[in-house]
């Protein structure tokens, strides 16, 4: 099988959210010495793409897109090691690493946000749940991601979605990443007053404001 | 119009004499083997080491590393069994008393716990604060339909003691029990509890007559929460009650099968419930199993899908089966609601007309929610309570005798007779034409009724300008106060919220 082949059986693993598949093919791929990002570009990144377009055309469903970014996810865990120690990177759109803000560990939303961020091209971090705020700094500065995203379901939590912003800027690191907050309790007004660059009303929304984040 | 006179405020359940089983025998046999196989083999997470070691005390297959505790059948028996199936929750006089468990039907709550609200003199949506607490509770108060009073949004003037200073505005604002759903930790439960005491006149009195009790919602799938776990404790330590929900969501936290949703919705209320008996036996519980979908394109939550509305009725009946009173159905509609939108009413009217005639012991009723829980329009408890109008008077059926037959007034009256000018008629014709918000003579040539949001916004400036709730003694307003200016100062309280 040629890089060609691979490559298109690569995407169509993702298209098929052949989990397995595409875990063999990735150790295929390093097998056969393939750059890592190589494999990711030409292969996986084409076969999500693929299935985020089928989902915004609404011919499949959340199901479907979670399993496709799963098999993703598997696939580039065999080669994202790889990629750490090659000097290429793999084209995505931006990174960013997110979680549910310290004394909060309601992860549905924030991972759906997380899932749909990866169909539509983005490598995400997904950090956890109450992640305090010293950790999202700590990561901020070792990821050098390009955004932040803090989730909290609770109006009792909602203060360390600020707090996060706060220590961003205490550590001197705010203007380097943008900071987008979702969660049921979270509005607009809330991300204005607590000086965050976006908000998202759900998955879909959010993904719409970090591209439009990230290409501003 | 609804007739605005001022009053002290009042409770009006609804008794059913519509019946419907959703579940037959074998169906709620079925469910609640589920359950029982979930939590001896599945199990349920307890993130909290207090919780633990009262499962561990009584031989609870408890997992200290992994926080999973499973739970034999034998062991949620015997512990149900020490469940009371009828109790009081009580308000602050005994004619608002929701007796739970008895032959008076569905008690509703006036519930939410938004962070938003329509600003009452602007119109435009803005964050919550302590004031609107006191609003929504002053107009909870005064509508009969609510007999169980929460804070309906955040205090959000108040940071993180919001849910103590909600708890203090509904006390402040209402003579009705009074439950908190976001005390959720062991701290600010005993704030709390001991406002709820001095307004009862000490600890005993309180527990003779719980005027607070609380709300416990675990995270679904089959795990509770460390502070929320160790609230309930605290609330059953002082004699209150406590109800443990689930809100399963199909297809996301739950299987994407109503029946699925029951069973793991019940292990996760019965391993809570089983918690609270061990620790306190006698403890007055009860359950509420709420399931909700979500939109398969963008994962927004949704409650008022009728899956959701069936599989919460059904719920009424697989509690009974444990001998468990139970809350049913939300009403709080779907994700991008409009006021007076026929939507948000044929969503509520289907729920809480099925919960209702499945005999739930509570509803969640009228709430003034939209969005979701995320916003509070206050107006909308008045469309709220045209629904529960409606069912109460379909659900109380028709009466059959010989006055209801009238014979006397068709032989009387015979053949193309008119039946509008007599006594009987006078007297009976205006109980057919119950007040309404939705029928009010308009003033405008060529509309007949006005706009009833306009209407509905005009009354609940009437409630909050000439409703007063029957106040507290100043002395124990005083103390309320000091007891909130002290969650404000205590350290270890925003310790206790920020390191759960």
């Amino acid at each position: 099988m040629d890089n060609k082949e691979l490559f298109a059986k690569m995407e169509q693993s993702i298209i098929n959210y052949d989990k397995d598949e595409a875990v063999r093919l990735a150790k295929m791929a390093l097998g056969k010495g393939i750059e890592p990002a190589e494999a990711i570009n030409e292969g996986f990144v084409k076969g999500i793409q693929a299935v985020g377009g089928l989902f915004g055309r609404e011919e499949i469903f959340l199901p479907e897109l979670v399993m496709g970014a799963e098999a993703m996810a598997a696939a580039t865990d065999i080669l994202g090691e790889a990629i750490k120690k090659s000097g290429r990177k793999a084209k995505y759109l931006a990174k960013g690493i997110a979680g549910t803000v310290q004394g909060d560990i309601h992860d549905t939303g924030i991972r759906l946000v997380t899932t749909f961020l990866v169909a539509n091209g983005f490598d995400i971090i997904f950090l956890g749940t109450d992640i305090p705020s010293s950790l999202f700094v700590e990561k901020a500065k070792e990821l050098k991601p390009d955004l932040i995203l803090l989730s909290a379901l609770l109006t009792t939590t909602m203060p360390n979605q600020k707090e996060v912003i706060d220590s961003l800027k205490g550590a001197g690191i705010r203007e380097n990443v943008k900071v987008l907050v979702g969660g049921a309790p979270i509005s607009q007004d809330w991300a204005d007053q607590i000086g965050a660059d976006g908000y998202g009303e759900n998955a879909s929304a959010a993904v719409e404001v970090a591209k439009k984040l990230i290409g501003g | 119009m609804l007739k605005l006179e001022e009053r002290r405020a009042s409770i009006q359940p609804i008794k059913s004499k519509l019946k419907i089983s959703i579940l037959d025998d074998e169906d709620i046999k079925k469910i609640n083997e589920a359950a029982i196989s979930i939590l001896e083999e599945v199990g349920v997470l307890f993130p909290s080491e207090k919780a633990l070691k009262i499962f561990a005390d009584v031989k609870a297959n408890v997992d200290f590393d992994k926080k999973i505790v499973k739970i034999s059948s034998h062991l949620v028996a015997d512990y149900l069994k020490k469940a009371p199936r009828c109790y009081t929750l009580a308000g602050r006089r005994p004619e608002l008393d929701a007796k739970i468990g008895g032959e008076n039907g569905t008690y509703f709550y006036c519930s939410g716990e938004a962070p938003n609200v329509v600003d009452l003199e602007t119109g435009e949506r803005r964050r919550s604060i302590k004031s609107d607490v006191e609003n929504m509770a002053k107009i909870a108060d005064y509508l009969p339909i609510v007999s169980l009073v929460w804070p309906t949004v955040s205090a959000g003037d108040k940071g993180e003691t919001a849910p103590i200073h909600g708890v203090e505005a509904c006390f402040n604002n209402t003579e009705k029990h009074v439950q908190t759903e976001s005390v959720m930790n062991e701290i600010s439960a005993k704030y709390t509890i001991e406002m709820a005491s001095v307004i009862a006149g000490g600890r005993d009195k309180l527990r003779e007559r719980p005027i607070y009790s609380l709300l416990l919602c675990g995270i679904a799938p089959l795990s509770q929460d460390k502070g929320g776990i160790e609230s309930a404790l605290a609330f059953a330590e002082a004699g209150l009650p406590v109800g443990i929900m689930s809100m399963p969501t199909m297809g996301l936290t739950a299987p994407p099968y109503p029946a699925a949703d029951l069973a793991i919705g019940l292990a996760e209320v019965l391993s809570g419930c089983v918690l609270i008996q061990i620790a306190y036996p006698g403890t007055p519980i009860f359950i509420t199993i709420q399931p909700a979908t979500v939109d398969p394109r963008s994962g927004d939550y949704f409650y008022g899908s009728s899956f959701s509305q069936i599989t919460s009725a059904a719920a009424v009946q697989v509690a009974h089966s444990n001998g468990l009173p139970v809350t049913s159905q939300f009403s709080f509609g779907g994700n991008a609601y409009k006021l007076n939108s026929w939507q948000v009413g044929m969503e509520n009217v289907c729920g809480h007309l099925l919960s209702v005639m499945a005999g739930a012991d509570m509803s969640f009723g009228p709430s003034g929610m939209i969005e979701a829980v995320a916003l509070l329009d206050m107006a909308r408890i008045l469309f709220d309570r045209e629904i529960f109008q409606a069912i109460d008077i379909i659900t109380k059926g028709i009466e059959v005798n010989d006055n209801t037959l009238a014979f006397d007034m068709i032989r009387e009256v015979g053949p193309r007779g008119m039946f509008l000018g007599r006594k009987r008629t006078a007297e009976e014709l205006p109980k057919l034409w119950p007040p309404s918000i939705l029928f009010e003579k308009s003033r405008i040539v060529g509309e007949k009724y006005r706009d009833a949001e306009e209407v509905a916004r005009e009354v609940i400036d009437w409630i909050l300008k000439n409703h007063h709730p029957a106040p507290l003694d100043e002395n124990v307003k005083r103390e309320l106060r000091k007891i909130a200016a002290a969650a404000d100062q205590d350290e270890n309280l925003k310790g206790g919220i920020r390191g759960r």
